[in-house]
């Protein structure tokens, strides 16, 4: 079999497999070299690694689902931030719930935004980033807020199941929900043709607002519920938790092999890109490298990413 | 004296592209001063030819002669520079443009180095006053025209450029009888001042009137070429599908009296509907017909609820009152289906598998629950590609790779997934072959025998004639006249379109 009789959209989960693969032998190499260890083949330091992704895995797997609808979700940051400080701030058996209830709020609004009032959709959700963040410097002071994370939000990202982070269970969870979704239901499958062409899908009788509120609630909910855990990873919420989350999570989407101009993906690549974005900071880390050149390598990868991606949709099949 | 050169002169060009031979050393002329038809089935290889000839593609082996002297063009810039100008059946305008803007973007008239707005204002006049599209507004963006006035303003186009060779590939699929006539003129003007002309054209009359000479392809091989009347149009259509077709069209059934399933009364949509009245019966095809941009595209939109702000009472199996959106159109009680006219990108999907284009309007038909059963998705998907005899290596590959034909089947079969009542069908053959265009009329046959009400709007007189039980012809966005039976002719059809000639009121023709 040779690369050009693979489906096209799985392709870009196999170069970001094999990607992924080359990093962690060009870091055991080095390591090897350095220090006569080799860190990233002992499973405890991976599912540590892999801790620390899953807060950006389940961001990117609601944010995927937006682009694969042509959009892009920029609330995402303050979403986060402001389902932690509501669910911190609520505490009790309610604590989750009502940060959820935030993100779903968020989404809403941003998909009814796009779907009915035709607002440009960065411009609508930035509003919305924006919106948000004002509303908790106003409820906080501009503070940290001193409510403590519940011991549940604790427990799902901090704590371990048979000696795994229970946050990679999670994640899993979200995982298998959104490539189950995409993939097998009818709402899945009317995202990616709305994703395609909306007036097409229009005319075909696919109710597309409704297909855009779904989408935007999906993404909502995910970046909240990666807030919540966020703020149980380091026992509250603070200012600006959300925003080292927002680029990392449209970069392991597009990384991934998702149409940034929609239509087309598989959440497969999502999650290998996840992966890859968390694998190449480690590495990195690893290294010592100062955070200058950190941003250099980041930033090369993706644009390297994107040109093998290109090149590789472009071949005939 | 020696013997000039023809025009255009190709020898042995070949071109394939991963695997399929889309040119097959055909040997080609053209002289000058000539109208040149090329005749062929999709995929015979019609525009890979033209593509070499604009520059767009470069053959694997053979020459291209331009009047004696070989050429070898790199891009459509150098081919536009010999004098070689193409009108694709892509429409190739710029949307966000105005009209001038797109007249004159390869070569706008500059000033001090920066485009001179006037001068090209006034060369866009110029050139829509020899089209006789005097009334388009230059500073119009090409987003707001209708089909028929882009392939007009790309004819323009091309004319301001000034050829010596023009080509036209399906140029004239979505113009009305008027504009189709002024492009005949223009041809006409072009061959006498000695330039000539490559047409394609599915349509057999507007060949037949306007070429001097004809060639047909079949396969990638340059099959024959002939002067124009010395084969007979069965004779034509044998060599471009290389086998007999018994008839052109499927026998019409005895004409029958039939209960409106579908009546529209004053159905208004101003200014493009001005008060339709219109009756249409289960196991019927109504064509529907006029000159181009009569309200013709806008009636099966309008009752597809995708229009808002219309007026007027339709009446659908007993109840009244239009569906408000697409999605409530296709399911009970309504229950419509539309082709859309644009397959570029209304009706497919393109980069999406065929699979997914098939099953678009109708997943809640292969899911549970919202969880779409694979085994029922893939049996569905098979039944409609075997049903249609649509031509796909693999259900997963993009629709895009289909031919153009193939296209359009999948998004019928999109809709006759849905068993709809009502089947609207907006210009369905434009441009595509003529083996699928037969598909296509006996399907409708089959379609309208099973007691569907089919709606079937098309430019093509011919087809109307020949496919449809009733036409009514539209004037002014109202129904002018209603023709049927002997009634029903090409004459006839141009005098109601024209207001000419004796219209009879709707209610006399159906008696």
């Amino acid at each position: 079999m040779t690369f050009s009789q693979i489906p096209p959209e799985t392709r870009p989960v196999l170069i970001v497999s094999g990607f992924v693969l080359a990093i962690l032998v060009l870091g055991t190499a080095y390591t090897l070299a350095t220090a006569g260890t080799a860190p990233l083949l002992m499973p405890g330091y991976l599912l540590q690694q892999l801790q620390t992704g899953a807060f950006l895995g389940i961001v990117a797997a609601g944010m995927m689902m937006v682009i694969v609808l042509g959009h892009i979700d920029l609330s995402v940051p303050w979403t986060m931030t402001a389902a932690a400080m509501v669910a911190s701030a609520v505490g009790g058996l309610w604590a989750i719930p009502a940060g959820l209830a935030v993100g779903l709020a968020a989404g809403l609004f941003n998909g009814l935004g796009v779907a009915v009032l035709r607002i440009p959709l960065m411009i609508f959700t930035l509003g919305v980033d924006s919106v948000l963040r004002g509303l908790m410097v106003a409820q906080t002071a501009g503070f940290a807020p001193q409510d403590r994370a519940t011991g549940t939000m604790r427990l799902l990202a901090a704590g371990k199941v048979a000696g795994v982070p229970a946050a990679i269970f999670v994640w899993l969870a979200v995982s298998v929900a959104i490539a189950v979704l995409l993939r097998r239901t009818a709402f899945g499958r009317e995202i990616y043709a709305t994703g395609t062409s909306e007036a097409a899908a229009y005319l075909a009788g696919i109710r597309t607002r409704r297909v855009i509120v779904g989408a935007f609630a999906a993404s909502g909910l995910c970046a909240a519920l990666a807030g919540v855990l966020l703020a149980g990873f380091s026992a509250k919420a603070y200012q600006g938790m959300g925003t080292p989350f927002l680029l990392p999570a449209i970069a392991a989407v597009v990384i991934g092999g998702t149409r940034i101009l929609g239509g087309q993906g598989r959440y497969a690549g999502t999650f290998a890109g996840v992966v890859l974005i968390v694998l190449l900071n480690s590495v990195l880390s690893i290294m010592q490298m100062p955070e200058a050149g950190r941003q250099v390598i980041y930033g090369r990868v993706i644009l390297c990413m994107l040109l093998v991606h290109g090149r590789s949709a472009r071949s005939p099949s | 004296m020696p013997i000039p050169e023809p025009a255009i002169r190709l020898s042995g060009v070949s071109k394939a592209f991963a695997g399929s031979q889309a040119l097959d050393a055909v040997d080609f002329d053209c002289e000058a001063g000539s109208i040149h038809a090329i005749l062929g089935e999709n995929g015979a290889g019609k525009s890979t030819l033209i593509k070499i000839l604009a520059g767009v593609l470069r053959p694997d082996t053979g020459e291209v002669r331009l009047g004696g002297r070989p050429v070898r063009f790199g891009s459509s810039a150098e081919a536009a520079a010999a004098g070689i100008v193409c009108v694709f059946q892509e429409l190739s305008l710029i949307p966000d443009l105005t009209v001038a803007e797109n007249i004159s973007v390869a070569d706008p008239p500059r000033r001090f180095g920066l485009i001179d707005g006037g001068a090209q204002r006034h060369r866009a006049k110029a050139v829509l006053a020899r089209i006789g599209c005097d009334g388009l507004d230059p500073e119009m963006p090409v987003r707001d025209l209708s089909l028929s006035r882009r392939q007009m303003v790309e004819v323009a186009k091309a004319l301001a450029r000034d050829p010596k060779g023009l080509i036209l590939d399906e140029a004239t699929s979505a113009l009305g009888a008027q504009d189709v006539e002024t492009v005949y003129r223009l041809l006409a003007d072009l061959r006498a001042r000695g330039g000539s002309c490559l047409f394609i054209s599915h349509r057999m009359h507007e060949v037949d009137r306007l070429c001097d000479r004809l060639s047909v392809f079949r396969n990638g091989r340059h099959v024959e070429t002939f002067a124009r009347g010395t084969r007979s149009a069965p004779e034509i259509v044998r060599m471009m599908i290389g086998r007999d077709i018994a008839a052109h069209f499927p026998p019409k059934p005895a004409p029958a009296p039939r209960a409106p399933h579908l009546k529209i009364d004053d159905l208004r949509w101003p200014p493009r509907l001005t008060g339709v009245d219109l009756a249409l019966g289960r196991g019927e095809i109504l064509g529907l017909g006029g000159l181009d941009g009569q309200g013709q595209k806008e009636l099966p939109l309008a009752l597809f609820g995708v229009l808002r702000g219309g007026s007027g009472r339709v009446t659908l199996g007993g109840r009244t009152g239009l569906p408000g959106s697409p999605a409530a159109a296709r399911r009970p009680p309504a229950r419509i289906a539309l082709v859309p006219e644009d397959r570029k990108t209304e009706g497919p999907m393109l980069p999406m598998s065929i699979a997914d284009n098939l099953l678009a309007a109708s997943y809640d038909r292969v899911s549970r629950e919202g969880i779409v059963s694979p085994a029922r998705e893939a049996a569905a998907v098979r039944e409609a590609i075997a049903h249609l005899r649509i031509k796909a290596a693999r259900p997963s590959d993009a629709v895009a790779t289909l031919s153009g034909g193939n296209q359009q089947k999948v998004v019928i079969a999109r809709w006759l997934m849905t068993d709809p009542d009502v089947i609207l069908l907006n210009d369905p053959t434009r441009g595509i072959d003529m083996g699928t265009k037969q598909e296509i009329y006996a399907l409708m046959r089959v379609l309208a025998d099973r007691g569907k009400a089919i709606l079937f709007y098309s430019t093509d007189y011919a087809e109307l004639i020949g496919c449809a039980d009733r036409v009514a012809v539209m004037s002014d966005g109202r129904i002018a006249a209603e023709l049927s039976g002997t009634a029903l002719t090409e004459e006839a059809l141009l005098g109601a379109a024209l207001n000419i000639g004796p219209s009879r009121a709707p209610a006399e023709a159906l008696a």
